[in-house]
């Protein structure tokens, strides 16, 4: 019986543990500032990216198939886009994205969410690319 | 013969080349990719991209109390980087601190890698590096250019107390979450050499800086960081083993040796926050060496089992507009720390009072573009009193020790 006692409690604090985590997790999730990043295959030389995301928010975070490179999406008005590449041009690591816009963890460039340097050493902003709307999607030319 | 040789000699190189070509393109990338999209864009197979900048910064100070000034080129780093494929790069920073070292000699000069490693893409989000890099520890660790800290001086909490700019060599895996905004950095590397910690600077010089490092004490360093609104948290840790003897050098001295062996642990959480002219951050770290007094029995370095470190700072950007180029930053900083908070039981360690030590640092910085700075700052010091036990055979000229002083700053840097 005593067994049992501790056997429930130990199930019990490892459930409570789980499940704090998974709250914590959850609440982590929510209040996010950067976007999940969606996959996406490249079909001519574009992707193709679902509207209905941006009702979510105003960034969207897009990875063609087999790229390294992430391309983050902004919805700048209506039906108006911006797309950057997350590649820091000082010399060219991955960016990460938090709410005021990309960081570089190489050497510290920083970008604004228009793509502008806000801290060197890079010196050039981030390449855009085109986009447009076709019907319910947001199309990125990915040909400079 | 030579015929045979020459035709395998062939066979090989054709054979390399084929493999470079396929690890280097996705057939993805490949259906899309003119060679002049895959340059302009850095990832194609056939880029091989060099890319050379820097960054350099110079000072002058006054010493108020020692009536002292000084002026130096304090840093000139070149940078060199090579990208082979769309995978892999190489990253170097070449250094020279105080412009000039001569027939091998130096008035605190020094020539030294920064920085020598390859990193390799495993996609998007995660990548290896493996070389002599600076691991996530801190905030300066990573992000040490003139341009991006306040202060004609790095902060001293990360120069004393975390030892920036502090590389070693080994491996490091990195990534960043797909799903919160969270990066995670893990890193395998030599570790200190004990026998190398100097009173008056922590741990700073047991770092090996990929110089004939010992691998067989080695350390585990770990960083996570997450954003939130404005915010960015990061928690660091470390550890490493700090005897660099074998079993039968260490056994006889009654330290334990091995990967681990005589531990040192230092722990470190720091926030940012960044919000249009706004920005301020606070940092704090702990250092806890609990076999200090051992090695302070063989060594006599009077190294302490214990140091802290904090600071806070505040800064505004007069010039902010999200079309401006330019920045105006005031800032205030105040920093405090003790490079021998806790020392040695039954007279392994002397206590110095000069190790507790607090900084107030109020200055500007100017950057007409975002890669040139000009600085000028005041520091107030305040220390503990001295401890006449460590004032060994003083120089008869010797002034009583102050334990406040003022410095003046000026300072420009650079970055390209």
């Amino acid at each position: 019986m005593q067994m049992e006692r501790r056997k429930f409690l130990e199930s019990a604090c490892k459930a409570c543990l789980f499940a704090g985590a998974g709250l914590l997790i959850s609440e982590l999730t929510a209040c996010s500032p950067s976007a999940n990043v969606t996959k996406l295959p490249i079909l001519g030389n574009t992707v193709r990216l679902p509207l209905t995301g941006f009702a979510n928010g105003s960034l969207q975070i897009v990875q063609p198939s087999g790229w390294l490179y992430n391309i983050a999406v902004r919805k700048t008005g209506t039906d108006q886009f911006e797309a950057l590449l997350m590649e820091c041009t000082h010399q060219q690591n991955q960016l990460i994205a938090n709410p005021n816009g990309f960081k570089c963890n190489l050497h510290g460039s920083q970008f604004n969410l228009e793509g502008r340097v806000v801290k060197g050493p890079a010196d050039l902003p981030l390449k855009k690319y085109k986009t447009s709307i076709d019907q319910d999607q947001l199309v990125i030319q990915l040909k400079f | 013969m030579k015929y045979l040789q020459t035709l395998c000699l062939l066979l090989v190189i054709s054979h390399l080349t084929t493999e470079a070509q396929n690890f280097t393109t996705t057939n993805a990338q490949k259906l899309i990719m003119t060679n002049e999209d895959s340059l302009l864009m850095g990832m194609g197979s056939n880029s091989q991209k060099t890319v050379i900048s820097g960054y350099g910064s110079a000072y002058y100070q006054r010493n108020f109390d020692q009536q002292q000034s000084t002026a130096t080129l304090e840093r000139a780093v070149l940078f060199v980087g090579h990208q082979f494929s769309q995978k892999i790069s190489f990253f170097s920073e070449l250094e020279l601190e105080n412009a000039k070292v001569e027939g091998g000699v130096s008035n605190n000069a020094e020539i030294s890698m920064e920085q020598a490693f390859l990193k390799f893409n495993l996609n998007a989000h995660q990548y290896l590096v493996g070389g002599l890099f600076t691991p996530r520890i801190g905030i300066l660790n990573e992000n040490h250019l003139p341009v991006n800290f306040n202060g004609v001086q790095r902060p001293m909490v990360e120069t004393l107390i975390i030892p920036a700019t502090w590389r070693e060599l080994g491996i490091g895996f990195y990534g960043n979450s797909e799903k919160i905004p969270l990066n995670y950095s893990v890193a395998l590397m030599n570790g200190l050499e004990g026998q190398n910690f100097e009173h008056g600077s922590g741990i700073r010089g047991g770092r090996a800086e990929g110089n004939l490092a010992s691998a067989n004490n080695i350390a585990l360093a770990a960083a996570v960081q997450y954003f939130w609104k404005n915010f960015k948290f990061q928690v660091s840790g470390y550890t490493c083993g700090t005897v660099t003897l074998s079993p039968k050098g260490s056994d006889s001295l009654g330290l334990n040796s091995g990967a681990f062996g005589t531990p040192l642990y230092l722990g470190e959480a720091d926030i940012q926050y960044e919000k249009n002219a706004w920005s301020a951050k606070a940092l704090g770290t702990y250092i806890a060496y609990p076999d200090a007094g051992k090695m302070n029995t063989v060594y006599g370095n009077n190294t302490a089992t214990g140091m802290y470190g904090f600071y806070a700072e505040v800064a505004f950007n007069w010039l902010f507009s999200k079309k401006s180029q330019a920045s105006f930053i005031s800032f205030a900083r105040f920093e405090n720390l003790n490079m021998n908070s806790s020392i040695a039981a039954n007279g392994e360690g002397i206590y110095d009072g000069t190790e507790d030590q607090s900084y107030l640092i109020v200055g500007f910085g100017y950057l007409p573009t975002p890669n040139v700075v000009i600085k000028a700052d005041i520091q107030l010091l305040h220390t503990g009193p001295q401890n006449p036990a460590l004032v060994i055979n003083p120089p008869p000229n010797a002034l009583p020790y102050q334990q406040n002083n003022q410095f003046l700053n000026l300072g420009i840097g650079y970055s390209f």
